[in-house]
């Protein structure tokens, strides 16, 4: 056996380092090594952000041809969806009003009649006054409290002496 | 000694091929598939762990550093495009981690060593190490164990690296390179300049 001190010939030493390999954890360490792992990463909430559509953008990228059948579905959908929403609208468009139920059940609008048109006076005849919903219109003085009318005006005199 | 037995060193680990279902493992665990990242876990937790091991000299700091690599690997998953192998890219995390880990532990090296396997023992080329044609009979495995992990901690953490990678655990000089991002020039001549420096330490162990 010759001295392998030489700085080129190593061969001892790499025997040596060979021991290292020996060198190993308590049996049965790496029975349960993932699932530590497994589990730190499902408790720390970064398993979940892998969403749905990250996994589908996922596959996407790996199939070329499957994006662009994708993109032909979502485009060809678009192009269907402003269709049948043009149509509707000419559709509403150019029907008669009268020709819709819902149209003619709808009330009139009604504006607010003015004091003295006799068509207030008319409207506001027809309806209870009493009536929160309706405008209070009179055609007549507002009565009070005193009927102011009815009191007799004398013309005051006094003598002085 | 002639050249061919350097060249085949025994019980020398086979580099690490390519596992026939990692590029399928990885595309599953890249879509969410937990099962799958378990699988990819379980294919490099012990070369991962025994390189941080190999590093540290310490059982509980490999522990944890083996663990948080998986866990960084895990989140920068989807960073990963394939250029290299998984087991490449996974390697690279690793020894990142541990270098960093290293340069704040500094002088505070604190040895936890695991126990030598049973065939240690009935390995031939230890036995001739301490055989009785060796003057110093006395050493047991145990202390050259120890003697040899003092050794090691004595080098540089880039100079332990290229030993740990290419002597332990059996890395071609070009996969150290990809490992860590330099040609295999550098890696050679560090690893030169490494086993000279353990050589000069161990002497008295060796024949």
């Amino acid at each position: 056996m010759t001295m392998s001190n030489a700085p080129e010939n190593f061969n001892d030493l790499r025997k040596l380092l060979a021991l290292k390999r020996h060198e190993q954890p308590p049996p049965g360490y790496f029975n349960h090594f993932s699932d530590k792992i497994i589990a730190r990463i499902e408790a720390a909430g970064l398993a979940a952000q892998t969403q749905w559509w990250q996994r589908m953008f996922t596959s996407i990228e790996a199939r070329p041809i499957l994006a662009c059948a994708y993109g032909l579905l979502i485009g060809g959908l678009l192009v269907v969806g402003m269709g049948v929403s043009q149509s509707a609208e000419a559709d509403y468009a150019t029907a008669p009003a009268l020709a819709n139920p819902w149209f003619t059940a709808a009330p009139l609008p009604v504006s607010a009649p003015r004091v003295g048109d006799p068509a207030a006076a008319q409207l506001v005849s027809q309806t209870d006054p009493a009536s929160s919903v309706n405008p209070v219109i009179s055609s007549g003085p507002p009565s009070f409290l005193f009927d102011v009318n009815g009191l007799k005006v004398e013309r005051a005199s006094a003598t002085f002496r | 000694m002639n050249a061919t037995v350097l060249e085949t060193p025994l019980a020398r680990p086979r580099p690490p091929a390519e596992a026939p279902d990692e590029r399928t493992l990885v595309k599953r665990a890249k879509e969410g598939d937990m099962t799958a990242y378990d699988g990819l876990v379980r294919l490099y937790q012990e070369r991962i762990y025994a390189t941080i091991y190999h590093m540290t000299s310490n059982h509980e700091d490999a522990n944890d550093l083996a663990q948080e690599t998986f866990i960084k690997a895990f989140q920068a998953l989807k960073s990963f495009k394939g250029d290299s192998s998984f087991f490449t890219w996974v390697y690279r995390i690793a020894v990142n981690k541990t270098i960093n880990f290293l340069k704040q532990r500094k002088n505070r090296t604190h040895l936890s060593l695991n126990d030598l396997d049973f065939n240690a023992e009935h390995d031939r080329d230890l036995v001739a190490l301490i055989s009785d044609k060796n003057p110093r009979r006395e050493v047991n495995l145990t202390e050259l164990q120890e003697k040899l992990n003092a050794a090691m901690h004595k080098l540089s953490d880039v100079h332990r690296l290229v030993v740990t990678l290419h002597d332990v655990q059996g890395l071609s000089h070009e996969e150290i390179g990809k490992i860590m991002d330099c040609n295999t020039g550098t890696v050679r001549s560090r690893l030169f300049y490494a086993r000279q420096q353990l050589q000069a330490y161990l002497s008295d162990y060796l024949k």
